[in-house]
């Protein structure tokens, strides 16, 4: 079974992260599956990134322990993450950058490959860009891949820069592909043997998913401020834009993002908003807006470290409560946190639907981990989804609806709690959307009455979700196992993992919709399960906090990790063993 | 019919409840200037959308009967950016306080008018916040004492003209709540004007700014001559500088530039809220992940 791990280190600028993206390519065009994780500070120039991507022919679901090829593009590369690499694994350096005899451990079963890259460079007469080819070239042949697949990945890339940038990358590939040739004598690491039948795979990125979520989903206005994570989600739809007849709108700040997005959605079109922990606060005034005046939203909340401007481009799943407690006053919002790019996708056009349908702010919980790693999905996981994929819009009418209706109220007290949208340029559309309280035709009111009524209307679209749409969490692995793991969103893929690298020792409880909740329900369905073990990506287990408040279940067993990275598999089932 | 009937007839096509604000307020004359402007370009208010802030300004929402928004303080003028981008065939008024759109919402000013988005900003001047009984706006002049400022406020004002012009508003104007009939013809010019439009309407806030009423006003502001040139942005800045002892009012600056939703291929055809949502392929943005 082929299972294994390269990191590729180097400085920001090299176009590190590039190499990692044609490496998870390569991998995914031969017929393997790739999972990807990077590790870069919040610098542009001169910082040190790493970017890893496991290999593997089975299904992989996060990031391991150990790497087997280490390519070190300068001396933190081989510093900080000489000791990584497994026994029998490779180590690639440039002795001009690096101190071989520091390097080496005699003590250790590790292959040292010199590979002098910056003489390359310089006898050739490269320029840096070409570095990322010479190691796409190094690795190659390290890994036994097919060197035509990166052939036509590099023709496809440069496709619009003409025929003779094209061969220039090829062959600053080659003169890499030759020197590892010459340097690593014994043959290869693993042979990524290309295979014969090969199910077409997207090797996507969270950011990239919810894209393409958005416009299956039918999203017209995208409006946002950049942040890290979600910042790649403005790229994306800003290159998408005209060809996906959405407008992209970089706004002055979250403020704005968010209040034109109401504004753009109360006159009917469908839109999207996304930014991180900070972005989210400035916007959290207008999620109320959303909530009072019923106007449908949908807002990618994208975690990472905490509080204030915290760890840029690092990871955390510490905004739980804070996202779902968004908001003066009380309203019902719906909170969503996929766990992996397939449901990243399923979960971004439901949220549209939902938003429609429930005409209140829709909110989809990510994080770094999750945005901005490529994994690999199944095509036809994605493709067969959108082909059943209905837009639903809830009770948006259409003119002739409205037309019968003979005195339009657009805040009519209704069973369900909805009331009927009509758009502003309908003929007999006339209402108003009120950040006020107000009564049924929209006017402003501080009437006891009506005041309640609206409250009690408002409510009511709660319940109606919990009945129409509340799912339990599902539920992954053996049946009665002595052990539950407890977690939501992304931390779905480092568990997966080491429930599969465990034999399946425990299972897995997964939330990913987290509000609101049916207590009852949950009660019930929690119940029946024995031991739990609560993993969260932070400090205070603020799922747990949740579960406990609505069940009065407990979770003393805790695995928290908040260190700005991601939970390990190996860390997982460390921490079972113990319990066991 | 004589003018009279004619006038109450077609203002009530607007008409929403009677207003509640003090008597003598400076916002009933841009009320009325409002509905009857709106009924002379034959606006109908089910094809219109007038974003409201929040203030006595913002009040007006209950009092003036169309498509409205009633949105935050301060953020009138994003919200009505967005249904402008959404539906760029609506007409789209905001109403607003000095305090919403200089004060809280200042930032959203400077960039509604370098993206010359095609609404009509209409400014309560009432060097005030009437609604929360009477703290200086933003507008007020240095030295104001009020109930934020007991000794007396220590900022000089901000320049609304100025700070439109430099920022690349297209269309900038300024009137006098007590001139029903200038203001009138002002409104109807900035909502015929294609691009970001504003309108700074000096409002008599009776009630919590004496010192700024109706008599204070019709000593200082003057119309700008028949034979002044509204293209000439050096002398718009010119006049947005008097500020005190006589003050301008009038169309200041006027000039044409193609608006933020001209540049977007997506609405050449139809509106955003018009195109079918319901069967984007996907296929064909899934090629570049394989
Ligand atoms: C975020 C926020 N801060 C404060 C307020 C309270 N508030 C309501 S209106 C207002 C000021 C009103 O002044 P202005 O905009 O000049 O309008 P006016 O009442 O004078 O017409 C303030 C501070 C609010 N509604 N929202
Ligand atoms: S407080 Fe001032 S602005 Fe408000 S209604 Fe009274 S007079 Fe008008």
């Amino acid at each position: 079974m082929i299972d294994f791990t390269v990191k590729i280190g180097g400085e920001a600028g090299f176009g590190i992260m590039t190499t990692g993206l044609f490496l998870g390519k390569i991998a995914t065009r031969s017929g393997y599956h790739a999972f990807e994780y990077s590790e870069y500070p919040s610098l542009i120039r001169g910082g040190h990134n790493v970017i890893e991507v496991r290999i593997s022919d089975e299904e992989v679901h996060s990031q391991g322990q150990g790497v087997d090829l280490l390519l070190c593009l300068n001396k933190e590369t081989a510093d900080l993450h000489g000791h990584e690499v497994r026994e029998g694994g490779v180590i690639v350096f440039d002795n001009e950058k690096t101190d071989e005899s520091k390097l080496m451990k005699p003590d250790r079963n590790i292959h040292y490959v010199h590979i002098p890259f910056s003489r390359i460079l310089r006898e050739n007469s490269l320029p840096m860009v070409m570095l990322n080819n010479i190691a796409l070239g190094v690795l190659m042949h390290l890994i036994g891949a097919d060197m035509e697949i990166l052939n036509t990945l590099i023709a496809e890339t440069f496709a619009r820069k003409g025929e003779e940038i094209i061969t220039k990358n090829r062959e600053a590939a080659t003169l890499g592909m030759n020197e590892a040739k010459k340097n690593f004598k014994i043959d290869i690491l693993h042979k990524l043997e290309k295979k014969s039948v090969i199910s077409p795979k997207l090797y996507i990125t969270g950011n990239e998913v919810i894209g393409l979520g958005a416009i299956r989903a039918g999203c017209q206005f995208y409006c946002a401020y950049p942040m890290t994570p979600s910042s790649a989600i403005l790229h994306y739809l800003a290159s998408k834009a005209e060809k996906a007849g959405i407008v992209v709108k970089h706004a002055e700040d979250e403020i704005s993002v968010i209040n034109m997005a109401l504004g753009a959605s109360w006159a009917g079109a469908r839109s999207m908003v996304a930014t991180s922990g900070g972005g989210f606060a400035l916007m959290v005034e207008a999620v109320s807006l959303s909530g009072m005046t019923e106007t449908p939203i949908v807002i990618v909340m994208g975690q990472r470290p905490g509080p204030a401007t915290g760890m840029p481009t690092w990871t955390e799943q510490g905004d739980l409560h804070f996202v779902i407690r968004s908001g003066h006053g009380e309203f019902p919002k719906i909170v969503l946190a996929p766990g992996d790019v397939g449901e990243a996708y399923k979960l971004t056009v439901e949220a549209f639907n939902l938003a429609d349908r429930y005409q209140t702010p829709v909110l989809i919980m990510a994080d770094k981990y999750l945005q901005e790693g490529h994994q690999s999905v199944e095509k036809f996981e994605i493709q067969s989804r959108f082909d059943r994929d209905r837009i639903d819009r809830g009770k948006l009418l259409s003119q002739e609806e409205l037309l019968k209706i003979t005195s339009y109220k657009r805040y009519l007290i209704t069973d369900d709690g909805i009331s009927s949208r009509a758009l502003p340029g309908m003929k007999q559309s006339l209402h108003q959307a009120n950040s006020y309280e107000h009564g049924e035709d929209g006017h402003t009111t501080e009437d006891a009455g009506e005041r309640v009524k609206q409250v009690d209307k408002r409510n009511r679209k709660e319940a109606t979700y919990l009945s129409n749409d509340f799912r339990l969490p599902e539920v992954f692995g053996a049946k009665e196992p002595p052990l539950t793991v407890v977690s939501w969103g992304s931390m779905k893929g480092p568990i997966l993992q080491a429930m599969k690298e465990s034999g399946g020792s425990f299972n897995y409880v997964h939330f990913s919709r987290l509000w609101p909740l049916d207590f009852g329900k949950l009660k019930e369905f929690l119940g029946r399960f024995g031991k739990f073990l609560l993993i969260e990506n932070n400090s205070t287990g603020q799922l747990g906090q949740l579960l406990t408040m609505a069940t009065g279940i407990e979770f003393p067993q805790k695995l928290l990790k908040y260190s700005g990275r991601p939970v390990y598999p190996h860390e997982i089932m460390v921490k079972i063993k113990e319990l066991l | 019919m004589n003018g009279q009937t004619a006038t109450a007839k077609i203002n009530s096509a607007f008409l929403g409840y009677f207003p509640t604000w003090c008597p003598g307020c400076g916002n009933f004359g841009i009320w009325s200037s409002l509905k009857t402007a709106f009924n002379k370009l034959q606006l109908e208010p089910d094809k219109m959308a007038v974003i409201f802030g929040i203030g006595c300004s913002g009040n007006m929402n209950d009092f003036l009967w169309a498509n409205s928004f009633h949105a935050l303080h301060g953020r009138a003028i994003p919200t009505a950016v967005g249904v402008k981008i959404a539906n760029h065939k609506l007409p789209v008024i905001v109403i607003a306080g000095d305090g919403d759109t200089y004060g809280e919402g200042g930032n959203h000013l400077l960039h509604a008018a370098r993206g010359n988005h095609d609404i009509t900003v209409i400014v309560h001047d009432n060097r005030v916040y009437g609604l929360t009984t009477g703290q200086v706006a933003p507008t007020a002049s240095k030295g104001a004492k009020s109930k934020s400022t007991p000794q007396g406020l220590i900022e000089v004002p901000v320049n609304p003209l100025a700070l439109a012009l430099t920022q690349g508003a297209t269309f900038v104007a300024q009137g006098f709540s007590q001139d029903l009939v200038h203001l009138t013809d002002l409104i109807m010019s900035g909502i015929n004007h294609r691009g970001f439009s504003l309108i700074n309407v000096f409002q008599p806030c009776v009630t919590f700014n004496p010192a700024n009423g109706y008599a204070f006003y019709r000593e200082r502001v003057y119309k700008l001559a028949g034979d002044y040139d509204r293209s000439n942005l050096r002398l718009a800045l010119d006049k947005s500088l008097e500020l005190e002892d006589k003050i301008p009012i009038g169309i200041v600056y006027k000039t044409e530039r193609p608006v933020y939703t001209d540049f977007l291929n997506q609405l050449k055809e139809k509106a955003l809220v018009e195109e079918d949502i319901t069967n984007r392929d996907l296929n064909k943005f899934i090629a570049e992940f394989i």
